[in-house]
């Protein structure tokens, strides 16, 4: 009996599931907006920014959002572990791909992994964020900037929705407008990618 | 039964729920040796476990549970008798054994089909990086296959139980790791 209404109770109140990952390279701050999303919507603090060690392996926060889970996995960016981020690919809604807008010597290869990306065919028609990040910080690029390297593969992007923001994942400028974004395209493609709905 | 109503004190913050943890991992790999690092932040010198080691250790306000559990071949069957309401998995390798790395990654794959543990968070410690000829976390973690898992929260920290380099910021990722959830 407990079985029965346990499984019941489960049934009804399961939520579909959203993958969104959160990609870029390494020093891109990744995991410092991670840890922001997770204090913005869940009110839990997080680490510290300045204990963030350079992510080897997966972070993983799950946020409920409008009778949704949506799983945010931040992944390690260091060049020998972007070989981890195709085994996500498949099942993935939406990505969040973060550029150190201070860092315009490492600009190409962002562009190269961005690149990567969107000519991955598990990837077809996912939505991509480009967060143009680090805006606390002087000297960053502008935003004009950014978008114009976004246009310039325009020729890849294909059929999916494309948007550059700007954002401080240390400050929290931006983040919840990007969340925003990403939430609202991953519900209006979710008939190409449909949710996971998780075994009851 | 048990296990809700301690969750559900502890939504009202009493009934302050030690978080269960599991360190395990081939024998020799440093297990006990990390275990009692983290415990009274000293070495001690260990002999082979044969059974577990369970001590309470706090760290950040945080009550962790910590059951070292023998990794030798006769005893590995054992391990699956303590998965249940683990929070997280603590996996010792030793960074300088190469011939053993590929019966760490079955014996790691196994545990993680468990079903008990499918919502545990995976600390692997690339431990014994003082030796000479120690692999790389990159090389460990690809040896054990965790670039193919799948929505598992986990993270790989090079460690020296020795000389207790990494054991801290691995635990920071893990006690955070284990909030999230």
């Amino acid at each position: 009996m407990y079985t029965l209404v346990s499984g019941a109770y489960r049934y009804f109140t399961r939520l579909d599931e959203y993958n969104i990952l959160i990609l870029g390279l390494d020093g891109a701050g990744k995991t410092t907006l991670l840890e922001k999303i997770k204090h913005l919507y869940t009110g839990h603090p997080g680490m510290a920014p300045n204990r963030i060690q350079p992510t080897v392996g997966v972070n993983i926060a799950k946020i409920p959002m409008k009778r949704t889970l949506v799983k945010f996995l931040d992944l390690g960016g260091q060049p020998d572990l972007r070989g981890i981020w195709e085994s996500y690919y498949e099942d993935c809604h939406a990505i969040v791909f973060v550029i150190d807008s201070c860092n315009a010597e490492r600009i190409e290869e962002a562009k190269g992994a961005l690149l990567g990306l969107v000519k991955a065919g598990d990837l077809d028609g996912v939505p991509v964020l480009v967060l143009a990040n680090k805006r606390d910080l002087m000297g960053a690029l502008s935003l004009a900037e950014v978008k114009e390297m976004v246009n310039s593969m325009a020729d890849f992007m294909e059929e999916r929705d494309v948007r550059v923001l700007d954002s401080s994942g240390l400050e929290g400028e931006g983040v919840r407008a990007a969340v925003e974004w990403v939430y609202s395209r991953i519900i209006d493609n979710r008939i190409k990618r449909p949710p996971i709905v998780p075994d009851t | 039964m048990g296990h809700y109503v301690s969750k559900f004190t502890s939504l009202f913050g009493w009934g302050d729920r030690e978080v269960r943890i599991l360190i395990l991992g081939l024998d020799g790999a440093g297990k006990t040796t990390i275990l009692y690092r983290l415990q009274i932040g000293d070495v001690v010198s260990t002999i082979p476990t044969i059974g577990f080691n369970v001590e309470t250790v706090a760290y950040k306000n945080i009550k962790f549970q910590v059951w070292d559990l023998g990794g030798q071949t006769s005893i590995r069957p054992y391990w699956r008798c303590y998965y249940a309401n683990t929070d997280a998995v603590i996996y010792v390798v030793d960074s300088c054994d190469r011939d053993r790395i590929g019966t760490s990654r079955d014996e790691l794959a196994s545990m993680l089909g468990e079903e008990e543990l499918q919502e545990a968070a995976l600390l692997v410690f690339a431990n014994k990086q003082d030796m000479k000829g120690a692999m790389s976390s990159a090389e460990v973690s690809e040896a054990l296959g965790l670039p193919r898992l799948k929505s598992r929260q986990w993270a790989i920290y090079k460690t020296s139980a020795l000389k207790g380099e990494g054991l801290d910021e691995g635990l920071d990722w893990l006690v955070n790791a284990i909030n999230a959830k």
